[in-house]
């Protein structure tokens, strides 16, 4: 009796290795790699892609983006991805929109942009789509959002960011910012959305947006009548606002713009280094080189640079004309009774240059 | 099958019970050939007279744990129900498939999440082999917690065996404390929330509370140091303390005298049997049914694995591992009370027990007759466990708010 158990159960497991190694043998990428090179063979026209397509190795295929500590297997199933003939063969076959040639994937990876798992390679756990906090993939328009992870939005051509433009557009429109802040501007009502693009999935922010209340119990947010289209919107716009996590900073990523502000900034320091900030006159700097020279870029932030002492001046140039900011800027204590800024040190025709560069500030 | 009825000694009965000697492959032949290479490693043959038989359990390495002899009593299953056999086999594949792990395992937040998606979705049998570590390692902690039930329930830590018991306890503290430490290191959502909230429980004990939290984490929040000291606790220290004491708890079970048995059972010489070949036998049929059971389990199933951890974004609501989930629902309704009183009281009634219940009734049985309060009060004990670990794990939603199963959460965090 005890024999036969053991012979039973020695059996069963046996059998239960070869099917679990039947199983491990065959993933679902393999597929995907084998209808590749069955078709280009079907297609090989020459005899070298004859012999391309006969050479190729079922194996994963990976981007380990340095730098980033990213490690992207997309291209173990999206394998044609810049192979011009699969232009328009069936997913996970086909090849990318030509956005691919200036975002060579060898350097950048995929999830960069298109977020998802980089280094899962089932086509669920890859897109984000498993677990009990999915972080799925960006889809349609809200790409835009992730241009801006390593691109400046000056540097971005408007047609192409669309709908981040019409989302902020939306935010302004409905007046978001008078309960939730955004660095340092805004109430304090709400959470702060400083960093809500790297906190939330996108299905959440967008479910939020047209329900507050089924996303958060409670919440006090008004129900706003958006449309499906307005709360896509204003999800590519919040998708853009990241922590520090969430952001690129490694500059090797970006093409190289012809004058780097820290430069110009860098000169103007070392010349008031050397002369004195009074002895140099106006006309020598604009107000942006003057900006991050004098040091008002320790405190305050313009887009991503600059300081969090003091609130961000992105877009000052909407909410404050040039008298007031110049009034400020000569003593914000009689402005404002016990502002912490500093009284200024800065002459007339400085602190004109200035208001000048802060006027234009998100105009 | 026919277990407790002792064996016939007689080599016939023997073969025909295990085997012939052939089928195993023997030397018994090709003894003139390789006979001295074999005998250099087998130091003796395939034990077939009670002589031989006795003297392979010191003779072979592995068998040497076990007595020559043992009672039947011992042997049968409805009696020890082979819990204890279990908790320490599903250790012996922790064991294994935790070195396994740590072949791919850095205990660095930047990498530690990674290493995890690597084992899951590169690694040969990789993800196999983790989710047999998560499924056998909450097995262990339950077939621990049986363990436990059964010996109180046959009165089996009554002298001479008090000492036992309380290693026992301090065992069964140890896998817990072992399942704690290796629920951090895959630095997902749910590892990072769940130390970040069971070391909070620590903080709640008197005066040295925070300092306690302070030396578990190497700071004062879940981050890099905390991981390290987990690790270096879950793959080093802790199974070092627990293979000693387990080894320990083995030995002390052959100086007591053997498992627990009644008194009329008889202890004198002519009342056991031999323990080869039915012993080892039992135990390799276990181990295979155990693992007939969770591989298929761990190849369906996977160990959870959430996004990766957040600090900035607490989950809502947190929960501790869910072995910790009824202190968890205690420390809910009061800090104090449910955090170190009611728990500090059931440890020292654990350790103490032995000690205060010494009546020689109902040892070595599933006598509730004879000890009628012992039991109701012991049941009890597991079924409020068991129900605050339900309530904390299944009924509490955001805000540790009470929701019927039917109710459904509001909407996730």
């Amino acid at each position: 009796m005890l024999r036969k158990l053991l012979l039973l159960l020695s059996l069963a497991l046996v059998a239960i290795l070869v099917v679990i190694g039947r199983d491990v043998a065959d993933p679902e990428w393999k597929q995907y790699q084998r209808a590749y090179f069955d078709l280009a063979m079907a297609n090989a026209r020459t005899e070298a892609e004859r012999a391309w397509a006969e050479g190729q190795r079922l194996e994963i295929r990976q981007v380990e983006v340095k730098g980033l500590g990213r490690v992207d297997r997309c291209t173990t199933c999206h394998l044609a991805i810049e192979d011009p003939r699969m232009t328009s063969a069936p997913e996970p076959l086909r090849a990318h929109s030509a956005l691919v040639q200036s975002h060579p994937p060898q350097r950048l990876g995929c999830t960069i942009c298109h977020g998802g798992e980089g280094r899962a390679v089932t086509s669920l756990a890859a897109h984000g789509e498993q677990g009990e906090e999915p972080s799925r993939l960006l889809k349609g328009e809200l790409i835009q959002a992730a241009c801006f992870g390593c691109h400046g939005r000056q540097t971005l051509p408007p047609r192409d960011i669309a709908a981040v433009i019409r989302g902020e557009r939306l935010v302004n429109q409905y007046k978001c910012l008078r309960c939730h802040q955004v660095r340092g501007q805004g109430g304090s009502e709400g959470p702060d959305l400083s960093t809500v693009g790297s906190r939330r999935d996108w299905v959440w922010t967008y479910a939020h947006l047209l329900n507050p209340q089924a996303m958060s119990p409670g919440s006090t947010m008004p129900d706003y009548p958006l449309t499906g289209d307005e709360a896509r919107d204003m999800t590519a716009y919040l998708l853009t606002l990241r922590g520090p996590d969430g952001e690129v900073h490694d500059r090797r990523f970006l093409p190289q713009s012809p004058a780097p502000p820290a430069l110009a900034a860098r000169q103007v320091a070392e010349e008031v280094a050397l002369r004195g900030l009074e002895n140099i006159p106006a006309p020598v700097y604009r107000g942006e080189t003057l900006f991050w020279g004098a040091g008002c870029g320790n405190c305050h932030a313009i887009g991503r640079r600059g300081g969090e002492v003091g609130p961000a001046l992105t877009y000052i140039g909407r909410s404050r004309d040039a008298e007031w900011l110049e009034r400020w800027l000569k003593d914000p204590a009689a402005v404002v009774p016990g502002a912490r800024m500093p009284r200024s040190y800065l002459n007339e025709r400085q602190i004109r240059a200035l208001v000048e560069y802060l006027g234009m500030l998100g105009k | 099958m026919k277990i407790g009825r002792p064996f016939a000694d007689d080599a016939r009965s023997c073969s025909r019970s295990i085997g012939s000697r052939r089928l195993l492959w023997l030397p018994e032949r090709a003894s003139e050939v390789s006979g001295h290479i074999w005998r250099s490693f087998v130091r003796q043959g395939y034990p077939v007279t009670v002589r031989e038989r006795t003297a392979i359990m010191v003779n072979n390495f592995f068998l040497h744990v076990h007595p020559p002899r043992v009672h039947p009593h011992s042997l049968r299953p409805t009696y020890t129900l082979g819990l204890g056999l279990i908790t320490a086999l599903l250790y012996a594949i922790l064991a294994v498939t935790g070195l396994l792990l740590m072949l791919y395992y850095v205990p660095a937040t930047a990498e530690a999440y990674g290493k995890m998606q690597d084992l899951i979705f590169v690694v040969a049998f990789g993800r196999l082999v983790r989710n047999l570590h998560r499924w056998a390692a909450e097995a262990m902690v339950v077939a621990a917690f049986l363990h436990m039930c059964r010996v109180f329930y046959t009165a089996a830590y009554k002298p001479p065996r008090e000492f036992n018991w309380v290693v026992g306890v301090a065992l069964l503290l140890l896998t817990l404390a072992l399942s704690f430490t290796g629920y951090l290191l895959p630095w997902d959502q749910l590892s990072f929330w769940a130390i970040t909230v069971g070391t909070g429980i620590v903080s709640y004990f008197p005066l040295l509370g925070d300092g306690i939290r302070f030396v578990l984490l190497g700071g004062d929040t879940v981050g890099g140091e905390a991981l390290l000291r987990f690790y270096v606790l879950h793959v080093g220290i802790l199974p070092a303390a627990t293979t000693v004491l387990i080894a320990y708890h083995f030995w002390r079970i052959r100086k007591d005298g053997g498992l627990a048995r009644p008194a009329q059972a008889g202890n004198n010489h002519a009342a056991t049997v031999l323990s080869f070949p039915r012993v080892a036998a039992i135990e390799l049929l276990l181990l295979l049914a155990l693992l007939v059971f969770l591989v298929p389990v761990s190849h369906v199933f996977d160990a959870p694995l959430a996004q990766i951890a957040n600090p900035e974004h607490p989950p809502n609501p947190a929960k501790a591992p869910w072995y910790f989930v009824g202190l968890q629902e205690l420390v809910s309704y009061s800090a104090f009370w449910g955090g170190i009183i009611v728990p500090g009281l059931v440890l020292l009634g654990l350790l103490l027990l032995p000690y205060l219940d010494r009546r020689p009734h109902g040892i070595g049985e599933w006598a509730f007759r004879q000890r009628r309060w012992a039991w109701i009060l012991w049941t009890a004990f597991v079924l409020v466990t068991a129900v605050l670990t339900l309530v904390g794990a299944q009924f509490r939603g955001p805000n540790w708010n009470f929701y019927w199963p039917w109710e459904g959460w509001p909407g996730p965090g």
